[in-house]
This record gives C-alpha cells, sequence and structure tokens, in this order.
C-alpha cells in the first residue's frame, strides 16, 4: 500500500478533527468538578477496609491479652474507658445529626482513638504486634484525613483541639494492668463500634448525594455558609 | 580549790548513773521498754516494716536485747506471727524490722505489738519481758477507694516456679463470686465475711503481658483482677568467653539463656567487669559485648559478666591472656595467579595484628569437594603459593585460613575461591570399536567410540578425527571430521583391507590415535554358541584364546532387548586376558543378552572367537505358544506349535509341558502322568523335554470323547501362564466305516432311482402291471420255489365245461371242519356233490353276475344258500365266530347290508366279470378285518382259490397223476386251522 501526499494530508485533517472532539467525549471529559460524592464513597469504603482489618487486629491483639479478654462473651464494665469517645447514640438523634455534626463527631473520635491507639502500640510487647498496629494506625490516620477531605469538599472547618485536652496515654499510678488491659478492649470494641457507625454515617451521606450533584453542592454550600 | 571542788562536782556526777546502773542490774530486774513504735506497709513488696526506739538507755550504753513483736490479722487477738528479733539497742537510736505478709496487706487489716527484754551477757540475771506496746494497726485498706471488688496483689511481679497467695475484698458482701486464673475458676478459702484468699501454687510463665486473676459477682456485673507477671529464672551465661581479632578490641560473647522480659519487667540487662583495671560497661546486646583493650599494654584480664533483673542477679567470670586469645580476622583478596594446566599461584592478604606479628596461613585445595592438597604458610600481611600437580580443565576450590603464630588460639574464617586450571591435549586415545555389515554388496563399518573420560579428555572434546587408509593399494587418505557429541559414524568400504584411525581433539590438540583394521570381507565366520550365566554383578564372560598373537579381546553385546535396536557395548580387554564380567546398567531380567568375543590380532584386525549367550536371571515364558491341532481321530491327534520361537524367551526353553484333561473318570493316556493344576483341577501332562520338538501327537484316547489340551514351554524358573484348555471331541469310531459305505449306497440308489425314473413305464409292467398276468408274477414264483413248487397257475382254458366229476371225499371235510361246524359237514353228506356250471355271460340270465368257480374244497351248504353270492369264510376267524354266520339268517343279513352295496356301486356292464386276483383276496383276508368287515375285493366277484389239496389235507386227495380237469388253488394251509 503506498500512500500519496494527498492521503497524508488527508488523515492528518481526520486526526487533527478527532483530537478536537475530544473534550466532547463524556468518558474522557475531566474538567467538570465531581463534588465530594467519590471523596464520600472513598471514605465509605475505607471504613469497610479498616473494620476488616481491625477483626483481624483486635482478635491477634485480644489473644495478646489473654483469658479474659479474648473470650467471646466478655463484656467487663467500662471502668477506665470513659474518655473513650463513645460511638453509641440514640437513633433518633443519630438521624437528626446534620452532616457537618456528623462529620465532626467522626473526625474528633478517630483522632482521639488513633491517639490512643498509638499508646497501645507502645505497650505492645511483640515486634508484629507492632507492625501490625502501626500498619492500622496509618491506615486510620488515612481514614481521619480522608474524612477531612470530605469536610473540605463540603466547605466544612475542621474542629480545632482546644488546648490541653490532648487525650493521652499516660496511665496514673493507680492504674493497674488489669485495668490498663480492660482499658485496651474497651479501646479496640469502640474503634470497632465506630467504624460500624462511620459506615452507616457516610452510606448516608452518600445516599443524599446521589441526586443531581449540582443541587447538593447548591444545598451543602448553603449549609456551610 | 575552786578547781578542785568543779573536778570533784563533776566526778561525783559521773558517778551517779553508774552507780545508779549499778544498784539497778544488781538489785532489780533492768526493765527496757520499746517506744515510738510505728508501723508503715509497703503494698507492693507486701511489707510491714516497724520502727522503735528504745528511751530509757543510758548514754552511749548499748545492750543486745531482744524484741518480741506480735503480728494480729483482722483483729488483735488472731495472732498470725510471733518473732523475737534480737540486736543491739543504742540509746535514742531508731530500731527497723521489717515482715513479709503471704497474704497482701490490702485484704486484711495488721496489728503488731512488742515487748523486749535485755539479753546481755554482762548483766548474769535473767532478764524479765517488758510490758507490751499497744497494738499498732497497719490498714492499707483505707486507700482503696470504694470498688465494689478488689483484687490483690495488683501487678506483682514473680518468678517462675514461686507460690503467690491471692486474695479479693469484697464490699458488697456477697457469697457468689467466682475467681478465675486465666479463665479457669479457682477455688480458695474466706479469711473473714469479705475477704477471700487463692493460694497459686508453683505458678508459670504465660505471656509478656502476666497472667490474668480476676474476680466477678455471679450475674451483679462487678468485675475486678489482677495481672500476675510470671518472669521466667533468669539464667547463668553460659559458653562466657573474650578474643580479640587486633588486640585492640576484646569481644566478648556468651549465651545469655531465656529472656526474663516482661511488659512489666525489661529483659535482663548484662554488665561487663572488669577486676583489674575496675572498669565495667553495660552491654548493649544480650549475648556480645565489646571492650576497648587499653593502652597501657594490660595482658591479663579478669572479666565478670553479671546478668541482672528485677528479681535475681547472676554471674560468670573467667580470667585470661589477652595474646593467648588472639582469632584472627577473615584472610581476602584471594585469588588464582598464573593458572596453567598442571599449576596456579594463590595470592591472599591477612589484616595485620600489632606490630610484626606472624600468622600461619593454611591454604587447602579442593577438587569436588575433598581436601587434596594441604600446605601451611606463614605470613605477615601476604600470602602467596604455588599449587602443583592439578589436573588440566578441573575445577578447584583453593581455600585459606590464618592463626595468630605466637599463640595459636583459633582459626581465622575461611576464605575460598573457585578456579579452573588451563586445558591440555587429550591423554588417551579413544575407545573404539566396529560393526561390520553388507549393505547393497558393499561392505559397510559402523565405528563407535566412547567418550574420553574426564581424566583423560583434558578440556573439551570439539570434535573426532577419522582418518582411512587403504592397506591394499596406495590412495589418498580419506578423513573424516565429526564434531564432538556424536559418537559413531558409517563407513562404506570396498573388498580392501583398511586401517582406520581414529583420534579426538580438544582446543589444545590431539589425543593420541585409536587404529582398527578392517578387512574387506566381512568374514560371517560361525562359531559355537555357548551360554552365559547372570549374575548380580552381572555376566560372567570367558573364552578359550585360539592364536597366541593376540593383541587383546574385545566382548561387544547390544544392551537392549533383541526386538529393540541395538545400541552396541564393549569392552577392551587385554591380551592375557580369558574371562570378564560384563555389567551393565542397562541389564534386565528376562531378556536374552548375545555377547560376541573377539580377538584382536597383532595387524589390529578382529576375528570372531566365540559367541554367548545368557540372561541376568531367567524368567517363566511370559506366553505360551499357539498351538495348532490336526490329524483328529478317534483316538488321536497331532498338535504342533511350530512357530514358538525359542530365542526370543525370557529364559533358555527347556522343553514344553503338554497338560490334558480327559473326561471325567477316565485314566490319562499312557504318555501322560496325573497332575494338579493350580486352581486344584487333576491333569494330565506329559513333557517334551526337546524345546525343538514343537510336534506331539496325543495318543490311546476315547473315541467320540471331549478332551481338553494346552501347550505351555518352561525354562528352568518355571513354565509359561496357564492359559484356556481347548476343547477337542475325538471322532466316532465306526463313522470313517459308514462314511465309506453310506456314499457309494447313496451313489447307488441315487442311480437306481435315476434309471427307476426313466423306465418306470417298463417297470410297471414288470412289477405291478394294471391287471397282473399271473405268469408274470414273481410273487408266484416266489411261492412256487419256496413253498410248493408244485403250485401251477389255472388255466381257464383247461376246464372241461360239461361236467366235472367230483369225488367225494368225506375225510377231507371233516378235517378241516371243528366244533360247532360239525352239523353243517353232516349236511354236505346227505346231499349229492355237485358243481353248478354257470353258462357264460349270454345265457346266463341269473339274478347274480358273479361267475363261481366251485370245488369240493367249498362247503355244499354254504353254496347252496349264498347261490351266486358266496360268503368266503375268511381262514383266521376264529370258530365260536364261525357259529352265527352258518345260520342263513346271519348270512343273508350279511350279505344285504355289506356285499350289496359294494355290489350296488358297480355298474352293470362292467360287473359281469370280475376277476379278483387271488393275492389280493389273500391279503384282504386279515384276521382283523372279519366277520364284520369282510373284505370288499371277495364280494363282487368271487374267485375261489382252487388248489390242488395235498394228500395229507383233503379228504380224498387225488394222485397227482388224476385227471381232474379243474384245480383248486389253495393258500397256506395254516389259513384254516
Amino acid at each position: 500500500m503506498d500512500l500519496r501526499a494527498g492521503d497524508s494530508w488527508g488523515m492528518l485533517a481526520c486526526l487533527c478533527a478527532v483530537l478536537w472532539h475530544l473534550p466532547a467525549v463524556p468518558a474522557l471529559n475531566r474538567t467538570g468538578d465531581p463534588g465530594p460524592g467519590p471523596s464520600i464513597q472513598k471514605t465509605y469504603d475505607l471504613t469497610r477496609y479498616l473494620e476488616h482489618q481491625l477483626r483481624s487486629l483486635a482478635g491477634t491483639y485480644l489473644n495478646y491479652l489473654g483469658p479474659p479478654f479474648n473470650e467471646p462473651d466478655f463484656n467487663p464494665p467500662r471502668l477506665g474507658a470513659e474518655t473513650l469517645p463513645r460511638a453509641t447514640v440514640n437513633l433518633e438523634v443519630w438521624r437528626s445529626l446534620n452532616d457537618r455534626l456528623r462529620l465532626t463527631q467522626n473526625y474528633e473520635a478517630y483522632s482521639h482513638l488513633l491517639c490512643y491507639l498509638r499508646g497501645l502500640n507502645r505497650q505492645a510487647a511483640t515486634a508484629e504486634l507492632r507492625r501490625s498496629l502501626a500498619h492500622f494506625c496509618t491506615s486510620l490516620q488515612g481514614l481521619l484525613g480522608s474524612i477531612a477531605g470530605v469536610m473540605a469538599a463540603l466547605g466544612y472547618p475542621l474542629p480545632q483541639p482546644l488546648p490541653g485536652t490532648e487525650p493521652t496515654w499516660t496511665p496514673g499510678p493507680a492504674h493497674s494492668d488489669f485495668l490498663q488491659k480492660m482499658d485496651d478492649f474497651w479501646l479496640l470494641k469502640e474503634l470497632q463500634t465506630w467504624l460500624w457507625r462511620s459506615a452507616k454515617d457516610f452510606n448516608r451521606l452518600k445516599k443524599k448525594m446521589q441526586p443531581p450533584a449540582a443541587a447538593v453542592t447548591l444545598h451543602l454550600e448553603a449549609h456551610g455558609f | 580549790m575552786a578547781l578542785f571542788a568543779v573536778f570533784q562536782t563533776t566526778f561525783l556526777l559521773a558517778l551517779l548513773p553508774l552507780r545508779t546502773y549499778e544498784s539497778e542490774v544488781l538489785s532489780e530486774p533492768l526493765l527496757l521498754t520499746p517506744e515510738s513504735l510505728k508501723v508503715s506497709v509497703n503494698s507492693t513488696r507486701q511489707r510491714l516494716h516497724l520502727q522503735w526506739t528504745v528511751h530509757s538507755l543510758a548514754y552511749h550504753q548499748e545492750l543486745k536485747m531482744v524484741f518480741q513483736i506480735q503480728i494480729s490479722r483482722f483483729k488483735t487477738s488472731n495472732v498470725i506471727w510471733v518473732e523475737n528479733y534480737r540486736t543491739t539497742v543504742k540509746r535514742n537510736r531508731v530500731l527497723h524490722w521489717s515482715w513479709e505478709s503471704k497474704l497482701p496487706l490490702e485484704c486484711a487489716a495488721h496489728f503488731i505489738r512488742m515487748r523486749s527484754m535485755v539479753d546481755d551477757a554482762r548483766i548474769p540475771k535473767p532478764g524479765f519481758w517488758s510490758n507490751w506496746s499497744s497494738w499498732e494497726e497497719a490498714d492499707a485498706q483505707n486507700s482503696l477507694g470504694h470498688d465494689p471488688l478488689l483484687v490483690f496483689p495488683k501487678d506483682k511481679l514473680v518468678e517462675e516456679g514461686s507460690n503467690v497467695t491471692i486474695c479479693y475484698v469484697s464490699r458488697i458482701h456477697r457469697d457468689n463470686i467466682s475467681c478465675y486464673l486465666e479463665g479457669v475458676q479457682i477455688y480458695g478459702e474466706q479469711l473473714d465475711r469479705s475477704v477471700s484468699a487463692f493460694e497459686l501454687k508453683n505458678v508459670s510463665f504465660i505471656r509478656k503481658r502476666g497472667t490474668n486473676v480476676f474476680c466477678k459477682v455471679d450475674q451483679g456485673g462487678a468485675l475486678g483482677g489482677i495481672v500476675l507477671f510470671v518472669s521466667k529464672v533468669l539464667e547463668e551465661p553460659k559458653d562466657f568467653s573474650c578474643e580479640t581479632q587486633d588486640l585492640k578490641t576484646l569481644t566478648c560473647t556468651w549465651d545469655p539463656g531465656s529472656d526474663t522480659g516482661l511488659s512489666k519487667q525489661p529483659s535482663q540487662s548484662y554488665t561487663l567487669f572488669e577486676s583489674f583495671s575496675g572498669k565495667k560497661t553495660l552491654c548493649k546486646h544480650r549475648n556480645w559485648c565489646n571492650w576497648q583493650v587499653a593502652q597501657d599494654s594490660q595482658e591479663t584480664y579478669n572479666f565478670t559478666l553479671v546478668a541482672e533483673n528485677y528479681l535475681r542477679k547472676r554471674s560468670v567470670s573467667i580470667l585470661f591472656n589477652l595474646t593467648q586469645r588472639v582469632h584472627p580476622m577473615t584472610p581476602y583478596n584471594l585469588f588464582p595467579k598464573n593458572v596453567g594446566a598442571t599449576n596456579a599461584t594463590m595470592t591472599w592478604k591477612v589484616h595485620s595484628i600489632g606490630n610484626n606479628s606472624t600468622l600461619l596461613c593454611q591454604l587447602e585445595l579442593l577438587a569436588e569437594g575433598k581436601v587434596i592438597q594441604q600446605h601451611n604458610v606463614s605470613i605477615k600481611v601476604n600470602g602467596e603459593y604455588l599449587l602443583s600437580e592439578l589436573e588440566p580443565d578441573t575445577e578447584y576450590v583453593a581455600r585459606v585460613r590464618c592463626a595468630y603464630t605466637n599463640h595459636f588460639w583459633k582459626w581465622s574464617e575461611l576464605i575460598s575461591q573457585k578456579f579452573n586450571t588451563a586445558e591440555a591435549a587429550p591423554s588417551e586415545a579413544p575407545d573404539v570399536w566396529r560393526n561390520m555389515k553388507m549393505v547393497s554388496g558393499h561392505p559397510t563399518v559402523s565405528l563407535f567410540w566412547k567418550p574420553l573420560s574426564k581424566v583423560h579428555a583434558n578440556g573439551k572434546i570439539l570434535f573426532y578425527n577419522v582418518i582411512v587408509e587403504n592397506l591394499d593399494k596406495p590412495s589418498r587418505l580419506e578423513v573424516l571430521s565429526i564434531p564432538a557429541p556424536t559418537r559413531s559414524t558409517e563407513l562404506t568400504l570396498d573388498q580392501c583391507s583398511y586401517q582406520i584411525h581414529v583420534t579426538a581433539h580438544n582446543s589444545v590438540g590431539p589425543s593420541p590415535a585409536s587404529v582398527i583394521v578392517i578387512s574387506g570381507d566381512p568374514g560371517n565366520e560361525e562359531v559355537e554358541s555357548g551360554r552365559v550365566n547372570g549374575t548380580e554383578d552381572g555376566f560372567s564372560v570367558s573364552w578359550k584364546p585360539q592364536s597366541g598373537d593376540a593383541t587383546g579381546y574385545v566382548v561387544e553385546w547390544c544392551d537392549g532387548p533383541q526386538d529393540l535396536p541395538c545400541a552396541l557395548q564393549w569392552k577392551n580387554l587385554g591380551p592375557n586376558t580369558t574371562s570378564t564380567v560384563i555389567s551393565s546398567g542397562a541389564f534386565r531380567p528376562g531378556v536374552r543378552y548375545n555377547f560376541r568375543i573377539y580377538e584382536i590380532s597383532a595387524k589390529r584386525m578382529a576375528h570372531l572367537l566365540e559367541k554367548k549367550a545368557g540372561y541376568l536371571e531367567e524368567l517363566a515364558p511370559s506366553d505360551n505358544p499357539q498351538v495348532v491341532m490336526s490329524n483328529l481321530t478317534s483316538h488321536s491327534f497331532t498338535l504342533s506349535w511350530k512357530d514358538y520361537s525359542t530365542e526370543s524367551q525370557p529364559g533358555f526353553i527347556q522343553g514344553y509341558h503338554v497338560y490334558l484333561k480327559p473326561k471325567a473318570g477316565e485314566q490319562c493316556p499312557p504318555a501322560f502322568e496325573k497332575t494338579v493344576l493350580p486352581e486344584d483341577s487333576l491333569c494330565c501332562k506329559h513333557t517334551i523335554d526337546n524345546p525343538e520338538q514343537k510336534t506331539f501327537v496325543v495318543e490311546n484316547l476315547q473315541p467320540e470323547s471331549v478332551y481338553e489340551f494346552f501347550v505351555t514351554a518352561y525354562t528352568s524358573v518355571g513354565e509359561g501362564p496357564l492359559d484356556a484348555f481347548t476343547k477337542i471331541t475325538t471322532l466316532d469310531e465306526y463313522s470313517h466305516i459308514l462314511i465309506r459305505i453310506i456314499l457309494p449306497m447313496i451313489f447307488c440308489v441315487l442311480i437306481v432311482m435315476i434309471i427307476c425314473y426313466l423306465k418306470h413305464q417298463w417297470l410297471k409292467e414288470k412289477c405291478y402291471p394294471d391287471i397282473p398276468d399271473p405268469y408274470k408274477s414273481s410273487v408266484l414264483s416266489l411261492i412256487k420255489s419256496k413253498e410248493n413248487p408244485h403250485l401251477t397257475i389255472m388255466n381257464i382254458n383247461d376246464c372241461v365245461p360239461d361236467a366235472i366229476e367230483v369225488i367225494n371225499k368225506p375225510e377231507g371235510s371233516k378235517i378241516q371242519f371243528l366244533g360247532t361246524r360239525k352239523s353243517l359237514t353232516e349236511t354236505e353228506f346227505t346231499k349229492p356233490a355237485y358243481i353248478y356250471l354257470l353258462p357264460t355271460e349270454k345265457n346266463y340270465s341269473g339274478p347274480g353276475p358273479c361267475i363261481c368257480f366251485e370245488n369240493f374244497t367249498y362247503n355244499q351248504a354254504a353254496s347252496d344258500f349264498a347261490s351266486c353270492g358266496h360268503f368266503p369264510v375268511t381262514p383266521q376267524a376264529p370258530p365260536h365266530q364261525l357259529g352265527p354266520l352258518t345260520s342263513p339268517e346271519n348270512l343273508l343279513k350279511a350279505l344285504e347290508q355289506n356285499y350289496m352295496n359294494s355290489l350296488g356301486e358297480i355298474p352293470a356292464g362292467e360287473a359281469n366279470l370280475n376277476y379278483v386276483s387271488q393275492l389280493a383276496s389273500s391279503t384282504s383276508g386279515d384276521k382283523d378285518s372279519l366277520p364284520t368287515n369282510p373284505p370288499e375285493p371277495a364280494l363282487c366277484s368271487e374267485y375261489k382259490m382252487q388248489m390242488v389239496i395235498p394228500l395229507g389235507l383233503a379228504s380224498a386227495p387225488p394222485s397227482e397223476n388224476s385227471s381232474l380237469s379243474s384245480t383248486t388253488l389253495l393258500g397256506q394251509g395254516e389259513h384254516y386251522r
């Protein structure tokens, strides 16, 4: 097959026409603002992933604590764990939460839980457990960043930690090791509940974002400002 | 004076106490009460600390005293401990005593009091106890808070194997409190209404996070627990030693044993202490530690390694001289230099140790993992050694290690280096053999050679050169170059003799040549074949040398079975050898191997000497001969298996077994013997011990009997598999005779039938004419000839129509009638005997159409009433049946009923003359048909048999020469009996 000069010009023109119309192809059009929808979806996916990851980590850690903490029906009183953010909330209250409050609660909870979890990591005696906890902490940090991203996309400011209220993991002298183990137990349990709640929270948000994106964006902007 | 007064006063004051003391000691017991008793609690260590003073003592006075201490639990009356504590007491000196409680102090209030007694030798009087101090309470429960359920001791650290007492304090005063150790319920002792104690004996390490003990109120929700940290027992460090690599740093190592680390307790620490210098260092690692050697040339060191954790301390010491603990560093830069085919120089370096120190290095040379050379070299820094006696093109490993020369302590680590020596020309000629055959009339030589061994190849063989030289006529040398992996070639030659040189070449040069001479004649010499026995080691082949100038022998064989292409193998043997063992991994049991032994002449020509065949292990035949049965007779048959090859069997065939199963109960034929088959059936067996006899005649069999036969070959191991028997039935004994007779007979009958068919008219005339001619009747002739030669045929023409004179012979009638027929006989005599001569057809006007021939042999009376209708009397009729028939009425009736019916059927025209064959009449006179069914032919026309009555039967037999015109034909005489 031989190409003549006339053919080459024709092909070039054709190529140019294709390139000119490329932005019009919907699948390739990346210029539009996708809104917070994808971020919420990603955050939702991340909560589900962390939920799964925590299941394995908690099993290992509770075995490390020993019985009765690794027994399935163990439900100790919440003695020293009062400072942990509670995930459980009245259903009506949860339904009536606005998006900003919902996201803020999530953000604050994971900020605290992450801090406690790092303290847990420092106490772990085995290298393998430390690696697993460090990996989970990194993932949880990612979730925190993801929530912050959703809040930023919706125009909500991040909650500022009050000075002096930074949670610490320095047990007092009267804090026995048994109570410490109970706190660890509650930390993991609360974390699991929070991840479960967050999945619900972000699923709810996701459903709210599904109507025409522009309308939702406007609505959220009205909230934000 | 004043000074004296002051001095006196002071002296008196000084004496006063002594005086007082002496007066007390000597007069009344000295009572010194402990004062200011204070009790403090150390909950962690579960110890009560007591401190008190004894104020009553004089200044600078020291006394030995004993303090009795009482400890009560829960209440003062419950004394649980009493101890006497002896000590020396000074005035205002605070005394201390502590006591460890097994029960955690938080679980119970403790009360302590004490009293004292002087226990000093300087005071001879026996002492008396002072009064008890008041009870002091040690209560650790005040600071417990308000938790409903508390378990103690908190976070206690113990060693493995300890006994630990756990207790709980319940503020809810319930009985349903259960306690668990690692999830397993434990049971203890209730000490108080709200306190229980549990003794854990010989506790063991479970995990670093501690052992969980917790108590809970059943269904109450209250829960309390502790973590008991059980540490492994700290072990003494083992294998503690120190050494130096450079006389600058000492490295001490040890085996630390178990790690005693818990989350409550860090792992044990190690401290290195040197007693001469008094220095110590905390080791960063748990199994080694570095110690910097001082510059002050300290030679002797005394190290103590101390292992320590919260619970225990362990130590171990060593004393050594520094220069006796030199462990040199691993040599480096080990390289081969100037590597030739048989030698190489190795060079290496070592780290220097101090100044002018020498090291003893050991150079080892390894080939195929084994040390083949070992050399010791003393060096300072650089080492070099020439290795010789190496094999060309061989991979070697050189390795070096060094030790301190002044005082050997340890070899350094090894350093290794691989190297290959250079190639050299192959050192040995290739082992060549040939196979000759004729292809299209030309002698074709297949040349084979074995690859040179690594020892002789001295490098990688690249190709083989084959030089063919014609010995009979001068011609150009033919050179073939064959690339290396090939191990054979084929040459097509003519009838001349050739000398073939084969050389192997590597990169350096050729090997010595292997020479073989081939004559133009393939020389299919016929030599005797023998057998060779196989053993586990192989085949032991031996031969007889033929000529004295043999330069060697070659044994040739094929590795595979005969039916596979031959993988030619051979073995070269020296001229003085007459036997060898041929072994090969390819030999298999049950395969026939053929060996050919060649003698190599001085001219390098090979002559076939012997042939041998053998089995590594003989097996029983795997298949049986295909037997053909022939020559079946009534007593024998022949079996043959000509196609059975004895050569291709898994053993030398020694013969055959012919099995024969006769029919039940029959004996074996003579050549057979009885045997029992594997399936327990009886059978006859005949053994043929000649493997070449492949036919067998089974004889002496019963005719028309079923036999089953089966033929199998056998080797020295056994016979072939038991196959199915073949059934055969012997022939009938007479069948062959029958065949010889029946066939010709059938043939004859056929011919007769054909003739009969063709000549049936003539036959009809002859044998069964429509109107029989008595003269022609053969029957008559037969009768005549056998019975009565005098019988003749009556001719009508012979009759005299006018009158017949009848001579009455009454005797003869009498003889013929018996019993009831007597009256009839008598009637005959009352009337004159006469014969009616019936008119001819023209004159006849009577009622019947019959012609009657009468003679005296007939009953007259019967003839009368019968008129023309005559009733024949069947001779066989019994006499009692004859009776009724004799009456006229009966006879008439019978005639009317039977005979007239028949007559009625005869047309008038035709009924005028009925001639009835006497033969027919005779045959119809069957006794069964009488009297009710007389034969029909005897009715219409009556032909009375007329015969000449013999003399013995007739009453008046005429003489043979009489002139009787009428002759009576009579049947056989017995008819009338």
